[in-house]
């Protein structure tokens, strides 16, 4: 077994993300595999994050970094030259014995050269195939939309002050040899499509909890004032429901763990953050663990009305409101709102392509994510010989957890080389 | 970008029919309720409460009421004012303050209770068998006359109580809320 062998890590959100960079920064070789066109995962538009109302990218933890802590990433997914970064890619397969894996990669062409993009916006103005997918997004670059290869795409690769744009870019075919494998694919937020008591995709204003993250986000659309997705007015009154699709036997029997945290995160920035906005919560139970009471303690102090219950119906409005009638169990009464937004804290969920992950390694399923390779060692990060998992791969958890997953996950691999 | 969704399935609902369930509408309920009761003594803490029930398990008589200490609290949450002033229970309580010392949110829920019966009492809204009491009160002086009988014989106390004024009592009241209560003023 070579030590000089690279780790491989699938899924660059903040556990991923982490684990490279310690690596890294440890002298071992990172290729981090990323699907999605900007890492960062599902914390890319999350505003404030629990437990210290930070910006999501400045974790206490970063700070003794160089330079702002927002350019953390940046500079070190770009610059630190043990990290090898593959965007748009996806890993086809993996052969070999642990300790030396044979794995290839179908690399996304790569049309923008994030080494080089400053973000100038000269190709915005140019062509529509250029976007920025948030101020936030990592690498600092604009992304290129092939199907519009229009003229101003072609005037942009010219003019392009830095170099950075190449059209003609081709998907690749990598084959690696890597040590060890770090699972980092994360979690989804189920889409409830399916349940007919919540109305989902059916109307408007009926969304999830990472949508209304991207609503009240002041890098957003409306600057973070929340806004009615019917009709773009102002929202004056939002009601959310717990555990959809969680702790139900027809879904998920587990319960996704955060959803209460970031659902009160929500509701204090509505409510103490936002013009005349009152929150109602409806629930089963609100799991605040640990710490995270606050949140609750707070929600309560700011006023957000807690219902505990279930929605009895859904009545839209023809101005886009909806009237809903819920069920108060403490009170055995049924109550009725009118309200303008509905957020669904609905169940997180493996991510696509898990399954088929886990059978072709051989790894345990822990209700369909990740499961640990021998829960009597309490070593929650090693699923397989050579293999480990951190973050939400495992199964729903909050940044700090993730983080703490990826630090022990590269511990791991640094004590089997010593 | 805005997503228009066709909103024509919505049209066939699925539940019950409103009608049957004929739900409280909480558009009519009074949201200042609960900044009234919070800016009365000691109702400061009362958005504190997480409705856990620990004050109803604490009540002793509760289990009589219809509706229970948790669920009066947050009934004056929700802004059923209407329900709370109107309610037998704020005058039934006997004021034991099992709740508020056992309450975990530190919700001093037997004087909430008080500052009720003191905006019913605004309102008027006070039982007839209160008003009998305070009548007793001003017309007597005290409500329970000690009577010189064998029992205070036996424990080798005076027939009277020593020292007790029921007129000047009776004169101090006159000047209190309680008078022009019990004489339908207010
Ligand atoms: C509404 C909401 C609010 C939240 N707020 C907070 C908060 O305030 N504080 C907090 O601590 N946590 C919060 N969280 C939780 C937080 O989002 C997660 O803890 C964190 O994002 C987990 O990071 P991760 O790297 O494990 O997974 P992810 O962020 O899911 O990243 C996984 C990455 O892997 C990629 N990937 C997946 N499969 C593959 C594959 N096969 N090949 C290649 N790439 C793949 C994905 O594209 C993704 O980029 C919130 C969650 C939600 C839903
Ligand atoms: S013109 Fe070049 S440097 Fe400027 S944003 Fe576009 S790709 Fe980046
Ligand atoms: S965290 Fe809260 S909303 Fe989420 S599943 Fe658990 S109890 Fe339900
Ligand atoms: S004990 Fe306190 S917190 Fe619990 S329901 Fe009663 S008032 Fe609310
Ligand atoms: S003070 Fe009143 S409500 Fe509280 S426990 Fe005693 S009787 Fe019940």
């Amino acid at each position: 077994m070579s030590a000089s062998n690279p780790v491989l890590i699938i899924g660059a959100g903040v556990a991923g993300m982490t684990a490279a960079v310690e690596l890294a920064d440890s002298g071992i070789k990172a290729v981090l595999v990323e699907r999605q066109e900007t890492v960062g995962g599902n914390a890319l538009d999350l505003y404030k994050a629990f437990p210290t109302d930070d910006c999501f990218y400045c974790f206490e933890g970063n700070r003794w970094r160089p330079g702002i802590r927002k350019c953390f990433y940046r500079s070190a997914l770009i610059d630190q030259p043990n990290i090898s970064l593959k965007m748009n890619s996806e890993v086809n397969t993996i052969s070999g014995t642990p300790g030396q894996f044979t794995v290839t990669l179908s690399v996304g062409p790569q049309y923008i050269d994030p080494k080089k993009c400053t973000m100038c916006g000269l190709c915005l103005e140019k062509s529509k195939a250029f976007h920025l997918i948030s101020p936030q997004c990592q690498p600092q670059a604009v992304v290129y939309n092939p199907s519009i290869n229009d003229d101003g795409a072609k005037q942009a690769e010219e003019e392009c002050p830095t170099k950075a744009i190449s059209l003609n870019a081709q998907p690749t075919e990598e084959i690696i040899k890597v040590s060890d494998i770090i699972i980092a694919t994360g979690y989804h937020e189920m889409k409830p499509v399916n349940m007919d008591e919540y109305s989902y995709g059916k109307h408007p204003n009926i969304i999830t909890q990472l949508e209304l993250a991207k609503i009240i986000d002041p890098n957003g659309e409306s600057n973070g004032v929340p806004l009615k997705p019917s009709d773009g007015k102002p929202v004056k009154r939002v009601m959310m429901v717990q555990c959809v699709g969680s702790r139900d036997e027809n879904y998920y029997p587990y319960c996704s763990k955060i959803c209460c945290v970031f659902a009160l995160k929500h509701a204090n920035i509505l409510m103490q953050e936002r013009d005349g906005v009152q929150v109602s919560v409806v629930y089963m139970d609100i799991r605040t663990y640990d710490r995270y009471e606050r949140y609750y303690h707070t929600a309560r102090e700011s006023g957000v009305e807690f219902i505990r219950g279930r929605v009895s119906l859904i009545q839209p409005r023809e101005d886009g409101s909806l009237d809903i009638v819920v069920y108060d169990s403490l009170l055995n009464k049924y109550l009725k709102f009118s309200v303008d937004l509905f957020v669904l804290s609905s169940a997180l969920e493996p991510p696509e392509g898990t399954n088929k992950l886990i059978e072709s390694l051989g790894l345990k399923s822990a209700s369909g994510f990740v499961g640990i390779a021998d829960p009597k060692t309490e070593n929650e990060v090693i699923v397989g010989d050579h293999i480990y998992a951190c973050g939400t791969a495992l199964g729903p958890a909050e940044v700090p957890e993730s983080v703490t997953q990826a630090r022990a996950a590269v511990s791991k691999i640094l004590q089997s080389r010593k | 970008m805005v997503v228009v969704y066709p909103m024509t399935e919505m049209d066939e609902q699925s539940g019950p029919p409103i009608t049957l369930i004929d739900p409280i509408d909480m558009s009519k309920l009074d949201t200042k309720f609960r900044e009234q009761i919070k800016s009365m003594p000691n109702g400061e803490e009362l958005s504190a409460c997480f409705a856990c029930s620990t004050c109803t398990a604490a009540c002793p008589i509760a289990n009589i009421w219809q509706y229970k200490p948790h669920q009066l609290i947050r009934m004056i949450i929700l802004g059923m004012k209407e329900e709370v002033l109107s309610s037998n229970e704020i005058w039934l309580c006997l004021t034991c303050f099992q709740c508020q010392e056992r309450c975990p949110q530190k919700v001093r829920v037997t004087d909430i209770f008080f500052d009720c019966k003191n905006l019913a009492a605004e309102e008027g809204k006070v039982p007839p068998n209160i008003i009998g009491l305070g009548k007793e009160l001003l017309e007597k002086g005290q409500l329970y006359t000690v009577t010189a009988d064998w029992e205070r014989e036996d424990l080798g106390l005076e027939p009277a109580v020593p020292g007790l004024s029921v007129d000047s009592m009776k004169n101090t009241l006159k000047k209190t809320r309680t008078n022009k209560l019990v004489e339908g003023g207010e």
